[in-house]
């Protein structure tokens, strides 16, 4: 058990190492500088900005540096977007923000789309099943802007009487702003998560020890959530896992959308502002999450079927 | 034949009565079969192939059908509807700006147009007629007519119409309700009604036109192509390198596997989403940068014929999502090279990469099929999420991601601009969606549920 976790996370960080270098070298390769704005700055100027920034120098040894700093826990300073402030402070002040939605939105999520994936396979092939299985398929066809605009030209603005929620997200208003970018952030979780209980939950259902249960007279409810569910968790654990992450590191576009001040959205407006520094350390903070995720999961699926021998790869 | 046949054994016994059934055979049971007791005998035993099975099964799926038909009409829609419609996805057409889906006919207009000028007879008088006026008052005064005068007097008109417009019974909704005036489908100008008017056939604009007089209907077939187009190009591609990185490792086994197993590991805990966003946005410079660089070579035109943003968009998606497409083939070549063919293919000499793709990969075309037929929805799902973050296809191609975003500013008046887009595309991912499920329970009977 333990060798297993040395090398799983042995390879986490040979995954994160990759990530970063690979980032660096992305973002070298990129025409343009950062000091790209209306009025151009004198060569002069360029040269010392660089040479502050240390820019100047070969990528190799730039990213040398990089690396040595990260050791350190130095992500650096943004080069543009708040001038000289550690990208750490910007990391600790945007994530908490993200977090907020999207362990709001992960939670409805869950807590809804388990238990309606549970009540199709239940109800397999009847009426309920039918309808559960159109909103899901269109739930995971629908991109996250298109249910986050349809939700603000409904609920905010669009017609006068349905006026409920504000259009921008600001936390001063209390619930009525946390509505819809919960919603929007997590319906695709939510429908994704209920296609995938309820086709595990099939699975399970047609095992013997579930007979065994009704023959013992269980009652419908103790069979389905504590025999058949936690065997039907596998796959919905494997894909939360790296949503978890996801998630709470911030919708990218529903942050757009809501002009919700969080992580996602600013690693978008990083990027298209080249500031390296940021664009890093976000990308490596979120990586590490993913990636840390995925080691959770493997320990969660040990929690949720004990026969599970992950040193044996689990084939 | 043996019709008259006595039951005199035990009723009980199972084995079949053969001194029986012998006898009562006559000469005429051991003729030839005629030629037509042959033909429906072959008729009988016609051979189902493994396609036409699946076909039949995915015939009697419904839902599947429809989306299949779905997808057949968003094709055409797609490919063939741009040459159907006179205007092109950069046709600006003038007069013709922020038109709504639906219009009103001129005789309405002209109605609504007096009706408004009755109820606000006094604020609407013409402001070059306001300025002649003035000019001729200032000259019989003997003082000079100065620009400025004349701007006060355009923006104390402006005001005023303004004002007029807002009181209550000079809102023209309003009005259009009272007179009972409707609203006819499909968008037109007012010159293109007076062209129509005076005979002329003109095209209209299906779903309304944005704020540059572009027609929106063109611009969402060019982006559903554009959709298309990378969704089935992504698919392909992930075919290609999944199927056969996953065949190399399950047919090679050992060693190797080991370690291209040990990469796709790796890839797997790469996160996905952010490494797309980067790659897609730190090509597209690069690649435009190289087809501008000047000199002509056959990869400079190729890249510029398909774009650089859609090539990044292929490399970013090729990069990443042929991991699990080669996780599915590797397990079925697993299962598979255990099987006798193909240690009959090896004891004749084939060589690893002739059992390969003659016996291997036909083998599991059927989880190949779905794979692909699934990633397509995925790739266009990505693709509209970039270009709506203004990474992915750029202007002036139209994709219906950016034009999402572009309606964003005015999505509460022009809420179509917004609908459009979004509706074919989500059709679209669910259309395929759909269809993938379909297929996956014909090719795959186990699999159904």
């Amino acid at each position: 058990m333990s060798k297993y976790f040395a090398k799983r996370i042995g390879m986490a960080l040979v995954t994160i190492f990759l990530v970063t270098c690979l980032t660096f070298l992305l973002m070298n390769a990129v025409p343009g500088s950062p000091w790209l704005s209306e009025k151009s700055p004198s060569e002069a100027t360029l040269a010392a900005l660089n040479a502050k920034y240390g820019l100047d120098k070969p990528v190799h040894i730039q990213l040398m540096k990089y690396l040595g700093n990260l050791l350190k826990g130095d992500f650096g300073v943004s080069l543009k977007m708040q001038k000289n402030r550690a990208v750490t402070s910007i990391i600790a002040e945007m994530f908490p923000v993200s977090a907020r939605i999207g362990a709001l939105a992960l939670t409805w999520a869950v807590l809804v789309g388990v238990p309606l994936g549970c009540l199709a396979a239940f109800k397999r092939g009847k009426f309920t099943d039918s309808v559960l299985r159109v909103i899901c398929t269109l739930g995971i066809s629908m991109p996250s802007f298109v249910v986050a605009s349809v939700l603000l030209v409904a609920f905010a603005g669009g017609l006068a009487v349905l006026k409920i929620f504000p259009t921008i997200f600001d936390p001063a208003l209390g619930w009525r702003s946390y509505v819809l970018p919960c919603f929007s952030l997590g319906f695709y979780p939510m429908c994704y998560t209920a296609r995938q209980t309820r086709s595990a939950m099939l699975d399970s259902l047609n095992q013997e020890y579930i007979k065994t249960a009704r023959a013992k007279g269980l009652k419908n409810v103790k069979i389905i959530f504590k025999h058949a569910l936690r065997n039907a968790l596998i796959p919905v654990i494997t894909y939360l896992g790296p949503q978890v992450a996801f998630t709470l590191c911030g919708g990218f576009v529903v942050e757009s959308v809501f002009s919700i001040p969080g992580l996602g959205r600013y690693f978008v407006q990083s990027i298209q502002n080249r500031d390296y520094p940021v664009i890093m350390g976000t990308t490596i903070f979120l990586a590490t999450f993913i990636i840390l995720m995925n080691v959770v999961v493997d320990l969660l699926y040990k929690v949720a079927d004990p026969r599970i021998n992950l040193t044996k790869g689990g084939e | 034949m043996g019709e008259d046949k006595k039951m005199k054994r035990c009723p009980v016994t199972l084995q079949p009565d053969i001194e029986n059934l012998l006898q009562d055979l006559s000469a005429d049971d051991f003729s030839s079969a005629s030629a037509e007791e042959r033909a429906d005998f072959i008729q009988e035993r016609k051979s189902v192939s493994y396609w036409k099975d699946a076909w039949r099964r995915l015939r009697k799926n419904v839902v599947a059908m429809v989306a299949l038909g779905v997808i057949i009409f968003l094709f055409l829609f797609a490919f063939v509807g741009p040459m159907l419609i006179p205007y092109g996805y950069e046709q600006f057409n003038k007069g013709a700006e922020n038109l709504y889906p639906y219009h009103y006919t001129l005789e309405d207009q002209q109605r609504l147009d007096a009706e408004v000028a009755a109820r606000t007879q006094s604020e609407t008088l013409d402001v070059d007629q306001l300025i002649a006026q003035a000019k001729a008052e200032a000259e019989a005064k003997g003082e000079k007519f100065t620009k400025k005068d004349e701007a006060v007097i355009k923006a104390q008109a402006k005001v005023a119409a303004q004002t007029a417009s807002d009181t209550p019974e000079a809102d023209p909704n309003v009005i259009r309700q009272e007179l009972g005036i409707k609203k006819h489908l499909f968008g037109y100008s007012v010159d293109e009604l007076r062209r129509k008017a005076a005979g002329e056939s003109v095209f209209p604009h299906v779903f309304g036109t944005d704020m540059y007089g572009r027609d929106i209907m063109v611009r969402v077939m060019y982006g559903a192509r554009v959709s298309m187009a990378v969704g089935i190009c992504a698919a392909l591609l992930v075919l290609v390198i999944g199927a056969t990185y996953g065949a190399i490792s399950g047919y090679c086994g050992g060693r190797v596997d080991a370690v291209m197993q040990r990469f796709v590991e790796l890839i797997y805990s790469v996160p996905e989403m952010l490494v797309v966003l980067l790659i897609a946005t730190a090509l597209k410079p690069i690649l435009t940068e190289y087809v501008n660089s000047g000199g002509n070579s056959p990869m400079k035109a190729f890249v510029n014929i398909l774009g650089p943003n859609l090539i990044s968009m292929f490399i970013a998606f090729g990069v990443l999502y042929w991991v699990t497409m080669s996780r599915i083939i590797r397990g079925q070549v697993l299962q598979l090279k255990q099987q006798e063919y193909v240690t009959a293919a090896r004891a004749l000499g084939a060589s690893g990469g002739r059992i390969i793709r003659q016996h291997l990969l036909p083998n599991c075309i059927g989880q190949i099929v779905v794979t692909t037929c699934l990633q397509i929805p995925s790739a266009i799902f990505l693709e509209s999420f970039l270009s709506y973050l203004g990474v992915g296809v750029s202007a002036p191609l139209p994709s219906l991601g950016s034009m999402a975003t572009d309606a964003l500013s005015g999505m509460y008046t022009y809420t179509y601009r917004l609908i459009v887009p979004s509706v074919i595309l989500s059709v679209m991912i669910l259309a395929f969606n759909l269809f993938g499920d379909g297929l996956r329970d014909a090719l795959d009977p186990k699999l159904k549920k």
